[in-house]
């Protein structure tokens, strides 16, 4: 991109609730008459019926506010974005509930009085690097785990101080991973602006660092010393879920512990080698806060999906920590020398205690020809070989790596990436459902990750464009999100085909909560937004909503999914990867800038 | 792998040809007895047969065989496939009318066999544009078939079974159809069974044969039938089944196939078919245009006066217009006996049209306030000023379909001394000579501003006009606007400067443009079989006079008339103020057998590039002199003397044009033998084509940078659907002088339909389409008719369909509008 895309300090909604007769609430809320608005000639469209808004008021600079049942709708006639003419606040992340029954300007923001208590939303002037910041210390305070982050439980509902401390998900790794990037680019791009040695710029460093330790244990801590991979890790003080496979570390090995699926796969009891050693530095991660290795449990059952972040984070770890910390890099390359002699010393598969592959994390031939793989093939293909070009990359070793390259490019692994959109179009229609309904849309990351890494690895000019091809292909259901974590990355691998929506990257940002905290909203209310069902019955929207009116997810939900409800459910505070990992990256590599007003 | 080969058989149906429509249904009644016949004959026959149309036939004509093939639908042995009234050809139907082709087909089909259509089938449709995955799609089809082009008219389609992309993305599974639709006889299926074989081996995968007497009827035959279950399992061939191409696409879908994608149109077959037969082309293109824009009229007028919209004489009407859709019909190649029931139907598609649109603007006309304080009830009842009191103004209501604003002359049938707004600011206006030669011989041409979807109020005094004694002014033949001026040759009348005023570059600044050219064309039918290319110049019209004809205050015009042969060609050049489009209405008494006349725009210069509108769409194709089909305009793009320039060439009526290098020409007219196929032509008083008296009129706008950067999709709308002007009386009303009922903030979205959905839910049904190719844009409507809008994200060349319920709830849904479940 010639120029980068200006981001200006900007309005952000930020809600607080109080009881009835609190004392902060102004009386002018609840013995004022509601002022219902004339909405005769309104000009845009309204997320609800002209009929249910029953309140209303003027803010500053012309800015209107109405009110009823169904929430609240904010105008601004004088904004010059498309995206923020109206906007939509709904219970619960905005309100207590949606009836709404009067409403009080109070400067930028409003005091809403509904039928369960009353809500002051205050629109807040700032940065989107404030709000990186904002968003990583809530997720430093309350969501990471020995370093990891993916999301908590709360024991109340929308309360976040009720996070538990425990609490895993199943792709720690990938979540952990894409943290790490988005925290070494962070420092990266301190390091660059502002010089080694500034306070922001040390600070960054250490949660880069931490990020980063934190991710790669995971490719140690099993233990097996074969490179295998955990999917994640718990201590003795954390319960262990009946959810997959875990295995309890006891010293010289570790032995599988009594689950569903351990009981279904008759592996209960199952001894494994877990005394390999682990690095002083990433065993930190635990000790520090009291555990050893007999405290750690470690889940089992790796997919690819963790391999692929942890590759892309090998990458960038490499590039921007491993070159002012050489005992860190050594770390970097004996981890992925080891994973990718795992892979490829069995056959292209990661192998879990029981001898048999893990249920996803399969690269090889044989699994492409099944009927579940053939259409998994042209990413898988893709990935294998962005490990080996990461590997290769890292350790400067091509032996081995670059005859396994060779030989699944021979194969027709490179050029297999490119059929990504026809295969799994065909594997959509012959399940008699649409693209959109078939996707895993925790897939686009790993295409992401994949092809971003080949396209940035590859030497070979024709082998390159494949991979740009490839990328194109994912392209087809990537590119309506406009997810910048994605968009960047393309842009990057495919700069002649760059063609950035300035204004939506731009609301992207403008319109992220400055919380992860979860609690619905109310799309299913909304007359504005059209719903459009798919042949089996999966429903979306037919415009993006901007990210403070739609669920909260990570990067493996569809933006355009038409549903209340938060991907973690109400109980659960999120990370801020995906917002920190767009905005470092974005500000890194150029993409955007901040400007003053 | 599954390499069975899949037995199709069919009974390709041509309702007109080289017959009448009555033969034709005879023909339908025949086949579909003899298919159930077969069918009971034979367990594992199965029979595929399309078009929508033909069962409504049976079922009105024949309501006992009816119900034995709904019972042999339930059963699956019998397979109606081709969600579609007729095999349309796939070429010049607007996108609309393919919407519609899907809406009433498949919702027929829905109802009475509680089964839509998955395979669109067109086996002997000429061409198949570019835009067809979506429209298939859309019209909840996910499968195509198709036989045309053969190999030897375009080698670079792939063979037997691929993917075929449009534009925005859709895809189907498509197969060609290798050896022909239909065959009987043992001979023509032995011949097919070795073919299909090689194939099979060659792609790995298993093909369809089909088989059946064609194209006027039968079906397939005992004979067929007995042979091929002889050679079910033959020795040294791949199994045969008796099947669907709804089950074979299903087979295949399930199979690992890495498939060739293919993402253009499939051309070409029959090149003189895009031009051939001037009046069903005209006919189409006029009601398809006029049920769109008075379906639209009616919605909002049922709307704003609570009265009952006529969804249902719209169905009535939309279903003759996509009959005549059929291959043979709108191709011009049936015989010409066949083309008087052919204006016959699109007639009564037009009275439809006619009157509704009459109907709803007058129910909302009434209900303007156009009460004029101090009019008394005395009437002057003055010849042609019906309604007008004397010394009062007269209100015109002006109505616009369009979702655009417009800004563009209207003419009312009498003159006038001045013009008002409903804010009483002075219109320009101009008096022109009438087609009557009654009275003062003088109408009004007045400016009329509109808003999409709305109306606006004009105020014409008509007390005392004066005829000016000349209307024409200085005889030059040079006329301007603010976008454009224009100059013809006195001595040819053909156009000698052509001057965009926005870059000043001069288009004529090299060559004459809009030279009339006719071209010799003996050598080939009425399809011209194998014949791509129309090149061979007989000779250019000559001038046989010139003359300015007005030169006005709103307009000007030039008259010319050129002559070959026996031939007269009468044009007239119209530049109306803020028009961006120079329009010319032609007159061409046509006599010159087995020939064409075609525009010729030499434009010049380097990088041409021809741009073509298609369904809901555009299509670029190298500039290499072939014989194209387009819709509303085609367009040359060329770099000259370091400026990126266009020029586009609209049409009311054709669709067929070519690009020999840097010049765009258009085919106006194609005088050949009616039905002449690959014919020796027997020394007889044959009838022509176009011979006779052919009226049309075509369009030069003017661009800079691409054709698709431009607004030429706007100006080709506008040039093909007229604003109603209404003149109406002294009342008092609810509503006011203008309004707007609906538009959208998006200048590359244009709505193509406002109708109510055909369930009777009175859910509003708003169909759209994104013109220029923009990747991804943000969009709103708002709706006075549901008082609120919503937003939309819309992708390149996406058509959208929307509905809203009672509780402004909205969904996206499809041609088929959310009615099946």
């Amino acid at each position: 991109m010639a120029q980068p895309i200006k981001l200006y300090p900007h309005l952000t909604r930020v809600s607080s609730h109080y009881k009835k007769y609190d004392i902060e609430v102004p009386k002018s809320l609840l013995e004022t008459k509601p002022k219902k608005p004339d909405l005769k000639d309104f000009p845009y469209p309204l997320p609800l019926r002209k009929k249910d808004y029953t309140c209303s008021c003027q803010g500053n600079n012309g800015v209107m506010w109405y009110g009823g049942e169904g929430g609240v709708t904010r105008y601004d006639p004088n904004t010059k974005s498309l995206y923020d003419v109206v906007m939509y606040f709904s219970a619960k992340r905005d309100l207590m509930d949606n009836s709404v029954q009067n409403i009080v300007a109070d400067g930028d923001g409003v005091w809403v009085l509904t039928a369960s208590g009353v809500t002051h939303i205050d629109m807040v002037k700032m940065t989107s690097e404030e709000k990186a910041y904002k968003l990583l210390e809530e997720t430093l305070t309350y969501v990471q785990r020995h370093g990891m982050v993916s999301q908590k439980r709360l024991s109340e509902a929308s309360n976040l101080k009720s996070a538990l401390p425990y609490g895993h998900s199943d792709n720690d790794g990938s979540f952990s991973s894409a943290y790490a990037m988005g925290e070494i680019f962070h420092y990266a791009t301190l390091k660059r602006e502002k010089g080694d040695y500034a306070e922001e710029t040390l600070r960054a460093r250490e949660v880069a660092f931490r990020a980063s330790e934190a991710a790669l244990l995971l490719m140690y801590v099993a233990g097996r010393g074969d490179g295998f991979v955990a999917r994640t890790y718990l201590t003795s003080q954390e319960p262990v879920p009946d959810d997959g496979i875990f295995f309890k570390k006891n010293g010289a090995t570790a032995s599988c512990i009594n689950t569903t699926d351990s009981r279904n796969k008759n592996i209960v009891g199952l001894e494994v080698k877990a005394d390999a050693p682990i690095p002083e530095r990433l065993r930190r991660c635990y000790t520090s806060e009291g555990f050893e290795d007999t405290d750690i449990t470690y889940k089992a059952d790796t997919s690819s999906d963790e391999i692929t972040h942890h590759y892309m984070h090998l990458l960038v770890a490499h590039e921007f920590l491993g070159c002012e910390d050489p005992e860190y890099d050594l770390l970097l390359k004996t981890a992925a020398t080891n994973t990718m002699n795992h892979i490829i010393d069995n056959g292209y598969l990661l192998r879990d205690a029981t001898g048999k592959p893990t249920t996803w994390a399969k690269w090889c031939e044989e699994y492409f020809n099944t009927g579940m793989g053939w259409a998994d093939a042209c990413l898988n293909a893709g990935e294998i070989l962005m490990y080996l070009r990461v590997t290769m990359h890292l350790t400067g070793e091509e032996g081995k790596f670059q005859k396994a390259f060779d030989e699944l490019c021979e194969k027709g692994y490179d050029k297999l990436t490119v059929k990504h959109f026809d295969r799994f179009f065909q594997s959509s229609l012959s399940g008699g459902l649409d693209v959109r309904e078939e996707i895993m849309y925790g897939d686009h990351m790993l295409a992401v990750l994949s092809f971003w890494g080949l396209a940035t690895l590859e030497k070979d000019e024709e082998r390159k464009e494949l991979f740009r091809q490839a990328f194109r292909s994912w392209r087809t259901s990537l590119a309506d999100e406009y997810t910048p974590a994605y968009d960047f990355p393309y842009f990057l691998s495919d700069p002649e085909n760059a063609k950035p929506d300035e204004e939506r990257i731009r609301t992207w940002f403008y319109r992220f909560n400055v919380s992860r905290l979860a609690s619905n909203v109310s799309m299913t209310t909304r007359r504005d937004l059209p719903v459009r069902t798919y042949m089996g019955g999966y429903q979306s929207l037919s415009a993006l909503p901007t990210n403070d009116e739609r669920f909260i997810a990570k990067l493996d939900r569809d933006p355009l999914e038409y549903k209340d409800e938060d991907s973690g459910g109400v109980f659960c505070v999120e990370s801020c990867y995906v917002y920190t990992l767009s905005y470092w990256l974005g500000r890194f590599f150029g993409f955007i800038e901040e400007c003053d007003e | 792998m599954d390499k069975t080969t899949r037995l199709i058989g069919n009974a390709h149906l041509d309702p007109i040809w080289l017959w009448r429509w009555q033969e034709g249904c005879a023909e339908v009644l025949q086949t579909f007895r003899s298919a159930l016949d077969r069918l009971k004959e034979y367990n594992d026959f199965v029979f595929t047969c399309s078009s929508a149309a033909y069962y409504q036939w049976v079922e009105e004509i024949d309501p006992e065989m009816f119900e034995e093939i709904k019972s042999m639908v339930r059963r699956g042995r019998w397979v109606p496939v081709n969600g579609w009234w007729v095999q349309p050809d796939c070429n010049m139907p607007s996108g609309e009318s393919f919407a519609r082709q899907a809406l009433y087909s498949q919702l027929y089909y829905y109802e009475k066999f509680g089964i839509t259509c998955k395979t669109g089938y067109n086996v002997d449709s000429f061409g198949h544009n570019a835009m067809m995955p979506q429209l298939l799609k859309k019209g909840g089809m996910t499968s195509y078939v198709f036989h045309r082009p053969c190999p030897n008219e375009n080698a670079e389609i792939p063979e037997n079974l691929f993917w075929w992309d449009s534009a925005d993305g859709s895809r189907v599974m498509t197969f060609k159809i290798p050896d022909g639709y239909g065959t009987d006889g043992k001979n023509a299926l032995d011949y097919k069974m070795e073919d299909i074989n090689r194939r099979t081996e060659e792609a790995g995968h298993g093909m369809m044969l089909f088989y059946g007497v064609g194209n006027h009827g039968g079906g397939p035959t005992k004979g067929d039938i007995e042979y091929l279950i002889e050679n079910l399992e033959r020795e040294g061939y791949n199994d045969l089944e008796f099947s669907s191409p709804d089950a074979y696409f299903e087979e295949m879908l399930g199979q690992f196939l890495d498939l060739p994608v293919w993402k253009d149109e499939l051309q070409h077959h029959a090149s003189g078919c895009y031009s051939a037969t001037s009046l069903i082309k005209a006919l189409n293109r006029k009601a398809e245009n006029a049920l769109a824009a008075a379906e639209k009229w009616d919605t909002i007028s049922s709307i704003v006066t609570d009265s009952a919209p006529k969804t249902k004489e719209f169905e009535d009407a939309w279903k003759k217009v996509c009959f005549n859709q059929f291959h043979d019909i709108l191709c011009g190649c049936s015989i010409m006996e066949a083309y008087e029931d052919c204006k016959e139907s699109e007639g009564y598609a037009l009275n439809i049209a006619s009157e509704s649109y009459n109907n709803a603007v007058l129910k909302i006309a009434r209900k303007v306030d156009t009460w004029v304080e101090g009019i008394s009830d005395a009437v002057l009842e003055a010849r042609h000023y019906s309604g007008a009191r004397e010394g009062f103004p007269r209100p015109v209501i002006v109505f616009n379909p369009h979702s655009y604003e417009v800004n563009m002359p209207v003419r009312m049938y009498h003159p006038s001394k001045a013009v008002t707004d409903s804010e009483g600011n002075e219109v320009l206006f101009q008096n022109v000579r009438s087609s009557r030669s009654n009275d003062e011989h003088l109408d009004t041409l007045f400016m009329a501003k509109v808003a999409p979807f709305g109306y606006a109020t004009y105020w014409l005094e008509s007390d005392n006009v004066q005829a000016d004694k000349e209307l024409s002014g200085e005889n030059n033949f040079f006329m301007e606007n603010e976008f454009v001026s224009v100059e013809l040759d006195s001595e040819t009348g053909y156009i000698k400067s052509l001057v965009n005023k926005e870059t000043g570059v001069d288009y004529a600044e090299d060559n004459f443009l809009s030279i009339p050219t006719v071209i010799d064309d003996h050598e080939t039918d009425t399809w011209a079989h194998n014949v791509f290319k129309f090149h061979n110049i007989k000779g250019l019209m000559e001038l046989v006079s010139i003359e300015r004809v007005e030169n006005g205050a709103l307009r000007s015009v030039i008259r010319t008339v050129h002559k070959f042969n026996e031939s007269y060609l009468t044009q007239e050049f119209i530049l109306a103020k803020g028009q961006k489009t120079i329009k010319v209405d032609c007159k061409a008494l046509w006599q010159e057998k087995f020939t064409l006349l075609k525009f010729a725009f030499p434009v010049g210069g380097k990088k041409e590039i021809s741009t073509y509108e298609i369904p809901c769409g555009f299509i670029k194709r190298p500039c290499d002199g072939d014989e194209e089909p387009a819709l509303n305009w085609a367009d040359l793009t060329v770099t000259k003397n370091g400026n990126r320039m266009g020029l586009s060439v609209i049409s009311d009526s054709k669709y067929s044009y070519d690009c020999p290098g840097a010049e765009l020409r258009l085919t106006a007219l194609r005088n050949v033998i009616f039905a002449d196929h690959y014919s020796y032509r027997p020394d007889a008083n044959f009838n022509f084509t176009d011979e006779g008296m052919n009226r049309f009129s075509y369009g030069i706008y003017l661009h800079s940078g691409e054709a698709e950067e431009s607004v030429i999709v706007k100006e080709a709308h506008l040039f093909n659907n007229n604003i109603v002007a209404v003149p109406e009386g002294y009342h008092k009303g609810t509503l006011p002088q203008k309004d707007c009922f609906l538009y959208t903030n998006a200048d590359n979205v244009v709505i193509t339909a406002l109708k109510r959905c055909e369930d009777g839910s009175g859910d509003l049904i708003i169909r759209l389409y994104e013109t220029k190719g923009l990747e991804n844009t943000r969009c709103y409507i708002m709706s006075k008719l549901f008082d609120n809008g919503f937003w939309f994200d819309i992708k390149k060349h996406e058509i959208k369909t929307f509905r809203v319920d009672h509780n402004l709830k909205v969904k996206e849904t499809d041609f088929l509008e959310g009615i099946p479940d």
